[in-house]
């Protein structure tokens, strides 16, 4: 009767660990010496020259490391996707507000609500299975949420959310 | 009614069944639309159809990018790479998302996919090349791109078509899954209010059952409360449940006083606790109930004043539930019991005084007859005296008035004897015609002396031997000759005897009807008192016969004789003309006896014999013995049966006449001990005199050893046949032996030896009680029955004879009839 892949029954595993960075709240961030993949306005604490965040791989890297292990519904089978925590890159950043204005390379713009940047919620993914996501996988960075664990992450609201080709965010209040 | 409930039971089981069906089809399709509304909810699909329209918005995208940078000088190269990328991705994500998974199974959906992801790919080296070639390859992209427009529309319309006819099976599967639900409540709801109009049946039929239950409750209730007898209730340890107000009326206690207590200790007599206990305890050990279930038994009872009543109790038991209750049924009966022990004391008192009575009759008749005996005896030695003429007539009357009192006394005694059903009939094997010409004979001089003639004749066939009591029938022709002679002058008596018909009885013996007709020419009966000749104390108003009148119970003597042998007797009459008495009696064909030839006969006159006469009364003595030397006979006399034994021991008699009642010695002990003895007439014949003519007298005797019998007074006819009859053998025998018996000593002792041994099952037969005599006769036929080679009757007899030592009656019994069967199929006796 139903021809949708079902999600619940799907047996994926789940794994999250996290690293918290001991971030020290510098009022400036450091220069991005690599290509720019991500910047970020709005109310935001820490910036690195305009008002803006601009952050590359590395300075990504360096706030830690998340892994999701889940299917999508846009990827076939289970797999391990790495990035930044969004509520660590927004403790990082210091931000303050209500939600976070997403768009893509293509200009695609999703809203997102600070209030989904939890502990064990979504990341932004710079690698999938271990390889760093080019443009043409959906990078450089792709808001991944923990499907496999709740099904409360298998909603049209929040696939929609699920932002890929990121590289800009405004917070706002 | 039952076969009604069963279907309700089935239905009502068929439609929980169906609301059990239904409820869990109902569950079913309730998880199934949760699940339902869970994908819808979660929705697997992004929005599918803006994904596939993206694609082309950024194929557009991209060609726009070409498109500038072809036109410009200086191509912004970064920008078609990065719609490219982006393009790059979105095709990827179709080809590789789960939720496109099943669109890639379309061919229409697959194969443009393909040619896309083919030309993308041959385009990445050029893409990823330097970026001099990449300018210079623009034209090459655009043409590469040419198709892929087509094939991009076809891919987001199949893929559209497809979503859309998804969620059209979506949609309807909904749809169907709802109608069902919808469907199953609806018959759900249907048994549901079948089963709640069922329970409302069920319900109303509990509530009608209930009334019916309190009505029938009621009306048992009315029942024990009304009911006369006491019905008491108790269960298997006798605690009385239901005491009714009978039982508070007869046991003088209230109901609620007694329930719950025990029965024994409450109703049941102290001598008949102990029973009662072991009752109570046998019936809960399920053992045998003696009396439960056996119907109305009679005991005592106990009330409350510790009176003890008799009482008929009939005990059942019930079970209600899983207990068993005991209900006893009582009525008080002392009223009953009183009034039937009056009745038995007065049918007691009745009872002894009709033995009175006959003890007395039976006395008179002794104490009456012994002396007429005399009277009559030595008037008829008178007659024989020198008589002048006028003492002649004088000692005729004389006569005449003795044996008219005699005959007075012996109606009397009949009627007497009759009435107290003291007489059996005696089937003796008889000729009738020798019987009738017996009569005929002893009153042709009477007949004569009314110048009348008497004759007999057979109509029909003769019959031969008969069985029938003789002597009654004897009396009755006598009677009714003796009257047709009376009441005839110089006319004619004839008698009349048929065979009339074959009794018509299945199964009985071949029997027929003898009808007797006694017709005279005498002065007949007015048609007035036909009827009333046969009652008592009719004496006809004209008596002609010298001038003597008769009791009037002869004719009533006659119709009780015949009744008792189921005869008929009756009269018809003209008067002036003459009158015919007739009877009819069944009577039973028979074997002629052996010694046939001497039944009946007996009046050939018998040498002169030797003659032991006993008797203690002298007159009587003396006209015996006067009567006998008369008639030629030697005669020794006997005042006791000690002396008669002494003067048997001393010589040997050819006949011993022996008087009955005698002081010392009686004349049974007697001829018991003359019998039993070794003296020489231990086989003589012995004849009993007596006045008692009683038949069981007579039977007494024979089985007492006697050979047979005289009744007192005696007559000098009689007394010359039983002499004739006994010696006549004896006198002759020195001439011409005729019977076997007498030349073959073993032949006389077989035939005494059977005459015995029949004699003594004959007298077992009327159950003696005397055991010692039993006990010795059969020790006496056993010694002989053990010479005669007949071993199993000596076992038998001796068994009798030990039985009757012990005084056993019901062993004594089955001894008697084990003998007898042993005596029927004996082997002929021999000596060996």
């Amino acid at each position: 009767m139903m021809t949708f892949p079902n999600v619940q029954s799907a047996s994926a595993a789940l794994f999250l660990t996290f690293t918290l960075a001991g971030a020290a709240p510098a009022e400036h961030l450091p220069e991005p010496h690599g290509p720019v993949i991500l910047t970020v306005e709005g109310t935001i604490a820490r910036t690195n020259g305009e008002g803006r965040a601009r952050l590359d791989l590395q300075m990504l890297r360096d706030i830690g490391e998340t892994t999701i292990t889940t299917d999508t519904i846009w990827t076939a089978g289970t797999s391990e996707f790495t990035g930044v925590a969004l509520d660590d890159l927004l403790d990082y950043l210091g931000a303050e507000g209500q939600e976070i204005d997403a768009r893509a390379i293509n200009d695609y713009a999703v809203t997102v609500p600070i209030a989904d940047a939890v502990e064990g919620g979504p990341i932004l993914a710079y690698a999938m299975d271990g390889k760093t996501m080019s443009r043409r996988d959906k990078g450089p960075l792709w808001l991944i949420y923990p499907y496999a664990s709740s099904s409360t992450y298998r909603t049209e609201v929040i696939y929609a959310r699920s932002i890929w080709q990121l590289d800009r965010m405004t917070v706002l209040d | 009614m039952s076969r009604r409930n069963r279907f309700l039971r089935g239905g009502r089981a068929i439609f929980f069944g169906v609301a059990l069906i239904c409820m869990v089809a109902i569950g079913f399709l309730a998880v199934e639309i949760v699940r339902d509304l869970r994908l819808l909810n979660s929705a697997n699909s992004d929005n599918v159809q803006w994904t596939l329209s993206q694609a082309e918005v950024e194929f557009l995208e991209m060609r726009h990018a070409l498109d500038t940078a072809r036109r410009q000088p200086e191509p912004d190269l970064d920008r078609l790479i990065e719609e490219f990328d982006i393009f790059y991705s979105r095709i990827s994500t179709l080809e590789t998302g789960a939720l496109y998974e099943s669109l890639r199974d379309l061919p229409e959906f697959a194969e443009p996919m393909q040619r896309i992801r083919r030309t993308l790919d041959d385009l990445v080296p050029l893409i990823d090349g330097p970026r001099a070639e990449l300018a210079a390859g623009l034209p090459r992209i655009e043409s590469a791109f040419g198709q892929s427009r087509a094939d991009l529309r076809d891919l987001a319309t199949s893929g559209l078509y497809h979503f859309a006819r998804q969620s059209d099976f979506q949609r309807i599967s909904v749809a169907v899954t709802l109608m069902r639900l919808g469907l199953l409540t609806a018959v759900l709801v249907m048994v549901l209010i079948f089963l709640l109009r069922h329970a409302q049946n069920a319900s109303r039929q509990t509530e009608r059952r209930g009334h019916e239950l309190a009505a029938a409750y009621s009306r048992l209730n009315t029942i024990l409360d009304t009911s006369l007898d006491a019905v008491l209730v108790a269960d298997l340890s006798g605690k009385i449940q239901q005491f009714n107000p009978a039982a508070e009326r007869i046991f003088k206690y209230d109901a609620q006083q007694v329930v719950g207590r025990n029965i024994g200790g409450l109703i049941v007599p102290d001598h008949l606790r102990d029973a009662h206990e072991a009752g109570m305890a046998r019936m809960r050990a399920g053992g045998e109930r003696r009396v439960v279930g056996r119907g109305r038994v009679r005991l005592d009872a106990m009330r409350s004043t510790g009176e003890v009543f008799p009482a008929e109790l009939a005990l059942e038991t019930a079970r209600t539930g899983s207990e068993e209750i005991i209900v006893g049924f009582l009525r008080d009966i002392s009223h009953r019991v009183s009034s039937e022990n009056e009745l038995v004391e007065a049918r007691d008192k009745a009872l002894a005084g009709e033995k009175a009575k006959a003890d007395f009759l039976a006395m008179m008749t002794h104490e009456i007859r012994t002396p007429l005996n005399g009277v009559l005896g030595n008037l008829s030695l008178l007659e024989e005296t020198d008589l002048t003429p006028a003492q002649a007539r004088y000692v005729h009357n004389m006569a005449v008035s003795g044996k008219l009192l005699m005959s007075h006394v012996d109606a009397v005694l009949d009627i007497a004897r009759f009435e107290s059903g003291a007489t059996a009939l005696r089937a003796e094997v008889v000729d009738p015609g020798r019987l009738v010409q017996d009569i005929i004979d002893s009153q042709t001089s009477a007949a004569e002396a009314n110048g009348n003639t008497l004759d007999w004749a057979w109509t029909g066939a003769p019959a031969d031997w008969i069985r029938v009591d003789a002597s009654r029938l004897q009396q009755v022709l006598v009677n009714l000759i003796g009257n047709a002679i009376k009441f005839t002058r110089d006319g004619h008596v004839q008698v009349e005897i048929e065979q009339v018909k074959p009794l018509d009885q299945p199964g009985a013996e071949a029997g027929l009807w003898l009808e007797i007709r006694i017709i005279d020419t005498g002065i007949g009966i007015a048609e007035a008192d036909l009827d009333r000749v046969f009652e008592d104390f009719q004496t006809s108003g004209c008596t002609q016969d010298k001038g003597l009148p008769g009791t009037g119970l002869g004719l009533g003597i006659a119709r009780r004789f015949v009744r008792a042998m189921q005869g008929e007797i009756g009269a018809e009459s003209t008067l002036g003309e003459g009158s015919v008495f007739w009877l009819r009696l069944p009577v039973r064909a028979a074997r002629a006896p052996h010694n046939a030839d001497r039944t009946g006969t007996g009046c050939a006159p018998a040498g002169p014999c030797s003659i032991l006469l006993v008797e203690d009364n002298e007159i009587n003595l003396d006209l015996a013995r006067d009567m006998l030397s008369l008639m030629g006979h030697d005669v020794s006399v006997a005042r006791n049966g000690q002396e008669a034994v002494v003067a048997a021991g001393a010589r040997c008699f050819d006949l011993i006449l022996m008087d009955i009642r005698m002081p010392v010695m009686d004349g049974l002990a007697a001829t018991r001990a003359i019998r039993d003895g070794q003296g020489p007439n231990r086989d003589a014949p012995i004849v009993a005199l007596s006045a008692n003519v009683l038949p069981e007298a007579k039977d007494r005797f024979i089985a007492g050893g006697m050979s047979d019998f005289l009744g007192k007074p005696l007559m000098k006819k009689e007394l010359a046949q039983v002499i004739a009859r006994f010696c006549s053998d004896a006198t002759l025998a020195e001439g011409a032996p005729r019977d076997p018996a007498v030349d073959d000593p073993l032949a006389a002792l077989k035939a005494r030896y059977l005459d015995e041994t029949c004699a003594l099952f004959d007298w077992l037969a009327t159950m003696p009680d005397d055991w010692s005599e039993i006990a010795d006769r059969a020790h006496r036929i056993a010694g002989s029955a053990a010479a005669f080679g007949q071993a199993d009757l000596r076992m038998a007899l001796l068994s009798v004879e030990t039985t009757a030592e012990a005084e056993d009656a019901a062993a004594l019994a089955q001894a008697v009839s084990q003998a007898r069967r042993a005596w029927e199929t004996a082997p002929d006796p021999s000596v060996a």
